[in-house]
């Protein structure tokens, strides 16, 4: 018998916003592209300790902040069981960088004990997993594009089958300048990126309900696929089972759907692919959001339209995202949040009301 | 080396390599005691005392000798300053 | 619940390709450690580690990783007797840490040294670690759901535990899953900077022992619901009947003192099965060989299946430990104990541990009737994961 999966808490990171759910709506009722991509150097210090920001880098401090951010939200006690997924693209390569250009600058007397634990991409995971207390499963998924909303598929079926009592699911990426200076070089710099944290802890609604949280968005359904492309590739088949499989699971027909939040970021002929993708799902009718062209894409990002959808599916209102400061009024209710990939990971979530 | 230079390079060791913030760096004494657990410490673990030594061992030349048991030249700056004053002397 | 068995193994190890080299060399006790020659070791304190042997199959356009990826998916995907329409709809799960890492530090390395700029985004791209699921899922035309487990040393582990989710939960009838590693600069300085690695090959559950041996390969497993598996006649290796998962949530690199979670992990796993520890023979442990590891490991394995309630013996004594495909390749040699009826042995292991309540089959493979195996991966970070292995199917 699999739960039902709600939102009970949100925290975000990143040059936007910094906060909860209430934080984000007030965002998204008058949304804006921020003139920094990248965060401040204290945009996070009053979420982390002195103490402790001494050993964590700076992506695991965007993380840690995030993840306390939502927790406080929604009250949860992780003594009761929480489970940690976190979906990167990128991880820490600023410590992997640093730890490298310790040893090419000074040889063995250069090499750091304290960075070296940065250089796997589970390190995020791990700090976090201390800050917070969850000691059920804990997974970083690394994918191209979506690794935010796969956290989030990933931890709802975590939920649904009853595995682990609640979990804090979440993205992050940090920009970073080796990558940045390699995408420009090879001319792939059209794409909109930045960097940030979002995270969202999900319950058994019935659970959430028995300790009175605040209900903010229910995952009715959620999937992740993969279409046929070449790696890193844009492939030419249209037609979903993503899609196909959360509207079958939530019991949903395409007409249904209010509003869709994609993942279009300015890479062109990904977005094209997404767009067709969506028409040949959903038909033309429900309109589209695509953070990602006002806000840079990033896998903190991928969690938080996960967000936005519950706040779009509660408000009936949806943010522009061709720069303009206003929102549409749509169908409040259930809606997709989507996710495509160059190679062909592809992740659709259906979100629904409280 | 005097004890009392050998104390100021680990102050430095502990901003550049352990990535304390200066002042606090500063604020510390001979006395002040350096792991985790103890009152008045600087609150090192385990990985931070593997930093720690790498550091030494560049900073100073010295070699650490990883069969011996270095706890008790670990727990403070004083008993530190004094066995890397002791290790150069002797070099 | 549906069942989940193992109808496909692929391996390429230290021993050399194949499934049948890997179970050739743990039989013998063989030890693969050897002096390390893909990278600079200068200076190094430890030298060693246990390398595939060259040359490896596979273009030389793709990073050492996949092309280990490639060869041990390949002949999973083939001893499973899986086809086209087959593999459409079969799920992908990889477990990876360093991804084309050793490739981009040569660039790294060029770069800083001589400011030369070669390599193609194409190389760059392929340095992280969902770049091997990219490459698989793209090369065996694999359309079910595709994820990349990045967990430190259990994610090969892991990405079988996940794998038997999708299947146990309906999504999928049928899965590739496994983890890949390649020996990289970052993994042998770092580890060797933080002296956890011993200057002698790793002599797991030993009195002596000084720290892990590193070590490079790739090991995947087909996965499929068990009424799938018998209505086709696939050949089942054994059931994959529990797995547990858990976080110390303690420290960055030391595992908690009283294995609590590796413990939760083992309790975990069994209770998925529906197995209870007297009915369990064997563990292939985690073992590293660090001091920590295996005494702490040791006594968690106490508490759950008492002392001397089991044989114990860990395979990294033999391929070293071989990060994001320990897990994988463990369990691989897990199921194969399971089909041979026969212990791989503790190489290296001349002073059993006193400490370590276990009969640890020092250096030489032992005969026993196994019904049910456990294999360990507990990764940096206190990343805990225990798969239960059971002969045959239920």
């Amino acid at each position: 018998m699999r739960a039902r999966v709600v939102i009970t808490g949100v925290g975000v990171v990143s040059a936007a916003v910094t906060g909860d759910s209430a934080a984000l709506g007030a965002f998204l009722v008058a949304p804006f592209a921020p003139t920094a991509r990248a965060l401040g150097a204290g945009a996070v210090a009053a979420l982390i300790d002195p103490g402790e920001s001494r050993r964590l880098s700076r992506v695991c401090q965007f993380t840690i902040a995030a993840a306390r951010l939502a927790l406080r939200e929604s009250g949860l006690d992780p003594a009761a069981g929480l489970g940690l997924v976190v979906g990167t693209e990128f991880g820490d390569l600023a410590s992997t960088h640093a730890f490298a250009d310790g040893f090419l600058a000074r040889g063995h007397g250069g090499l750091s004990a304290l960075l070296f634990p940065n250089t796997v991409m589970n390190t995020m995971v791990a700090t976090t997993a201390i800050a917070v207390g969850a000691r059920e499963l804990a997974l970083t998924l690394n994918a191209p594009t979506v690794a935010g909303e796969l956290a989030v598929a990933r931890a709802t079926a975590a939920v649904a089958s009853g595995r682990v009592p609640a979990v804090l699911a979440g993205g992050v990426d940090e920009l970073d300048p080796v990558v940045e200076r390699e995408l420009e070089r090879f001319g792939f710099d059209a794409e909109r990126r930045s960097e940030g944290a979002a995270f969202l802890v999900l319950e058994p609604r019935v659970a959430a309900e028995a300790r009175g949280a605040p209900v903010l968005g229910e995952i009715s359904a959620a999937a992740w696929r993969a279409l046929p492309a070449r790696p890193w590739g844009v492939g030419r088949t249209c037609r979903s089972p993503a899609i196909e499989a959360v509207l079958e699971a939530a019991g949903a027909r395409a007409a249904d759907l209010g509003w869709v939040y994609a993942s279009g970021s300015c890479d062109d002929a990904r977005d094209r692919w997404e767009e067709q993708v969506l028409g040949a799902a959903l038909g033309s009718v429900a309109p589209v959001s695509t953070l990602g062209r006002l806000l840079g894409r990033h896998a903190g990002l991928g969690v938080l339209r996960v967000a936005a959808g519950a706040w779009t599916a509660r408000s009936g209102l949806l943010p522009a995202t061709d720069g303009a400061t206003r929102v549409e009024r749509v169908r409040p209710g259930r809606g997709l949040v989507h996710g495509l990939a160059r190679g062909g990971t592809h992740v659709a979530l259906v979100v629904d009301a409280a | 080396m005097e004890e009392k230079e050998v104390l100021d390079e680990l102050k430095t060791i502990l901003v550049a390599r352990l990535k304390f913030d200066p002042r606090r760096a500063a604020e510390t004494t001979e006395s002040t005691p350096l792991p985790k657990g103890v009152a008045g410490s600087i609150g090192l673990d385990s990985l931070d005392f593997i930093e720690l030594s790498i550091a030494i061992e560049e900073r100073f030349g010295i070699a650490m000798d990883e069969n011996q048991d270095l706890t008790e030249h670990f727990a403070s700056f004083d008993s530190l300053s004094r066995f890397i004053a002791g290790k150069l002397r002797s070099a | 619940m549906t069942q989940v068995v193992v109808t496909g193994l692929g391996a390429v190890s230290p021993y050399g390709v194949g499934v049948a080299e890997y179970w050739k060399g743990l039989a013998g006790g063989a030890c693969a450690i050897r002096d390390l020659t893909l990278i600079e070791t200068d200076g190094f304190r430890c030298r060693l580690a246990a390398e595939v042997p060259q040359p490896l199959a596979g273009s030389t356009r793709r990073t050492r990783a996949d092309r280990l990826a490639i060869a041990a998916a390949g002949e999973a995907l083939a001893d499973a007797g899986l086809g086209t329409r087959d593999c459409a709809a079969a799920a992908l799960v990889v477990g990876a840490v360093g991804g084309g890492m050793l490739e981009a530090e040569a660039w790294y390395w060029r770069t800083a040294r001589a400011g030369v700029r070669p390599a193609s985004l194409a190389a760059l791209r392929a340095v992280l670690p969902s770049a091997h699921a990219e490459t698989l899922g793209s090369r065996f035309r694999l359309g079910g759901p595709r994820h990349t487990v990045v967990t430190a040393c259990s994610s090969g582990a892991v990405a079988l535990a996940e794998a038997s989710e999708l299947i146990a939960a309906g999504v999928v009838d049928v899965a590739l899953a496994g983890g890949v590693d390649a020996i990289t600069r970052i993994c042998f300085m770092g580890f060797n900077a933080l002296k956890l690695l011993d200057t002698a090959p790793c002599r797991p559950f030993d009195r002596e022992r000084r720290g892990m041996s590193i070590g490079e390969g790739a090991g995947f497993m087909v996965l499929e619901a068990e009424a799938r598996a018998r209505a086709r006649g696939a050949r089942v290796y054994a059931t994959l009947a529990g797995h547990g998962m858990t976080t110390d949530a303690f420290h960055v690199t030391a595992p908690e003192p009283e294995g609590d979670g590796m413990m939760r992990a083992m309790r975990a796993a069994l209770a998925g099965g529906g197995i209870t520890p007297a009915e369990v023979q064997y563990a292939n442990a985690h073992g590293t060989g660090t001091p920590q590891n295996d005494r702490i490991e040791a006594r968690a394995l106490a508490r759950v299946f008492g002392e001397g309630g089991l044989l114990v013996s860990s395979s990294k004594s033999m391929i070293g430990h071989t990060m994001a495909a320990a897990g994988s390749l463990e369990a691989i040699a897990t199921v194969l104990a399971l089909g041979h009826d026969l212990v791989p042995p503790t190489a290296n292991l001349a002073t059993p541990d006193p400490d370590v309540p276990f009969d640890c089959v020092p250096r030489a493979a032992r005969a026993a009737r196994l019904g049910c195996a456990i294999s360990n991966s507990f990764g940096f970070g206190g990343q805990n994961v225990t798969l239960l292995f059971r002969r045959g199917v239920a």
